[in-house]
């Protein structure tokens, strides 16, 4: 009966679109997750060419003593964390390495940029 | 159990408890409310697990005209319950509880019986004793609320963001609220015990409630808090609230102590501007309205902009503007917020460059209230 068919692939539909709304939270979730991991690996990385800077920079000049920098406007570290701000990325202690909501600012990363020392 | 009342005081009593009962609680019997009747008189209770409020209705205030017949307690169904009471015929009515729970309620020549449940299975309120009694002006305690609940967060992924934290030391109440967009802090003197210290985070969804169910006829709140619990007794309510669980982050270092270029306002004359810009950026993807301010010509233009819509710019009315020049960016929804929290008032504005936090704060009396609003991630 025509009736029949019309409900039956209505069901059909209807737990088809559950199964992909299911699939999109899958997603979504692996999503962030990625997007994190991607930022945790970009500070790493910035980490990582720092210290071999360091140690480039110590093997050049074995023997000459290291001139103390003036002072700059924002230490290496955070600069990068500033790039990391300013790429979408929370760089505060509450939310570490989560992506910013719709772009908001946040004062706690601010305050980790910017900030005097604790 | 048995009783009748004046019908208009009983419909309001019952309205401030219904604040506290929710449709969506997944407790069955919290969609109820507790009637429990002794000699003293009638408590009304409502709850939904994060808020309860009692309304006590004495047998001795005979404003009342509570007679009682028998004492004993019953859980009524909430909203049947109240939408009954609103329409009975009377000016006076009767419940009674018969066999199994079923309650006949009469007015008039109208009765109802509903069925009621067992108030022994109604959840028992946390007990609250403390000798260290924080009396708060109705009022104060109004103008707090809403001064720092529209920076609390409304995303619970952050949970402790979605309260205000109350820290009471030395006779100082700080209240403070963040979404990490913005921040608001007002600070009180308390006449009360020096050693009293208290450092809680109360949801502030619970505070609005609060503030709403506290009529024009109260004129100081008390508060008291326990483990888990803050309890506000306001005239003959009590209101009980959970507390929020775990550290709040550390914000006294997100105000900045200094400035490089300050400049006052009118409130409401910003307020209106900011509003005029904001009708285009509202259009715009980004929502984002852009501020300068230039000491040498003593000039400060706010611009906003839809690449769909078109332009705005205008020419602030200001006074003391001072210190470097600077442009600044902003989303024109938390300046309007801010604004309104001070009312009719002159307000001074400080900036430390256009990446960091800017504040707001009372011309007059600079200490006790701020505003702070994050710029944009412009670089
Ligand atoms: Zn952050």
């Amino acid at each position: 009966m025509e009736k029949q068919k019309l409900y039956d692939s209505f069901v059909q539909l209807e737990a088809d679109a559950k199964r992909m709304l299911a699939r999109i939270d899958e997603m979504q979730t692996d999503l962030m997750q990625v997007l994190e991991r991607d930022a945790e690996l970009e500070i790493e990385n910035q980490h990582l060419r720092e210290r071999l800077q360091e140690i480039q920079a110590a093997a050049d000049k074995k023997s000459e003593r290291p001139k103390t920098a003036a002072a700059p406007r924002l230490s290496k570290s955070r600069a990068n964390l500033k790039k990391l701000y300013k790429a979408g990325f929370h760089v505060c202690n509450q939310m570490y390495g989560s992506r910013l909501d719709d772009d908001e600012p946040c004062a706690f990363c601010l305050d980790v940029i910017y900030g005097e020392r604790r | 159990m048995q009783f009748s009342i004046k019908r208009t005081l009983f419909v309001k009593k019952l309205n401030d408890v219904q604040r506290a009962i929710s449709s969506k609680t997944t407790i069955p019997i919290l969609t109820g409310i507790k009637l429990a009747l002794t000699d003293a008189g009638l408590m009304l209770t409502g709850s939904d697990a994060d808020i309860s409020i009692e309304a006590f209705i004495s047998a001795t205030d005979e404003k009342n005209e509570l007679e009682i017949g028998s004492t004993g307690a019953i859980v009524l169904p909430a909203r049947f319950f109240s939408e009954i009471v609103k329409k009975l015929p009377e000016d006076t009515m009767t419940l009674e509880v018969k066999d199994n729970f079923q309650t006949e309620l009469r007015s008039g020549s109208a009765s109802f019986t509903i069925n009621g449940l067992d108030a022994n299975n109604y959840p028992h309120l946390p007990s609250i004793d403390t000798e260290k009694q924080v009396v708060i002006d109705a009022n104060v305690l109004k103008q707090l609320i809403a001064q720092t609940v529209i920076a609390v967060s409304t995303q619970e992924s952050r949970p402790i963001l979605t309260g205000v934290h109350l820290v009471l030391d030395n006779q100082e109440l700080l209240a403070v609220a963040t979404d990490s967009h913005r921040l608001s802090q007002r600070k009180l003197h308390l006449d009360i015990d020096k050693d009293i210290h208290y450092d809680v985070i109360i949801p502030g969804k619970s505070l609005l409630e609060l503030s709403r169910t506290l009529s024009d006829d109260v004129e100081t709140v008390e508060m008291r808090i326990a483990e888990n619990q803050v309890l506000f007794v306001a005239g003959t309510i009590s209101f009980y609230s959970r507390l929020l669980e775990g550290n709040y982050p550390e914000t006294s270092r997100l105000i900045p102590s200094s400035s490089t270029t300050q400049v006052e306002f009118n409130a409401p004359q910003l307020l209106a501007a900011i509003e005029r810009a904001s009708l285009l950026s509202h259009a715009s993807h980004n929502n984002v309205i852009k501020l300068t301010l230039d000491p040498a010509k003593d000039d400060v233009t706010i611009y906003g902009n839809s690449p769909d819509v078109g332009n705005v710019q205008e020419t602030l009315t200001h006074s003391n503007l001072d210190g470097e020049q600077l442009e600044i960016s902003f989303n024109p929804d938390y300046m309007k917020d801010a604004l309104r929290s001070f009312g009719q008032t002159e307000i001074q504005v400080a900036f430390t460059s256009a990446l960091r936090p800017f504040t707001l704060v009372p011309t007059e009396d600079q200490d006790h209230f701020v505003q702070l609003i994050t710029p944009v991630r412009t670089f």
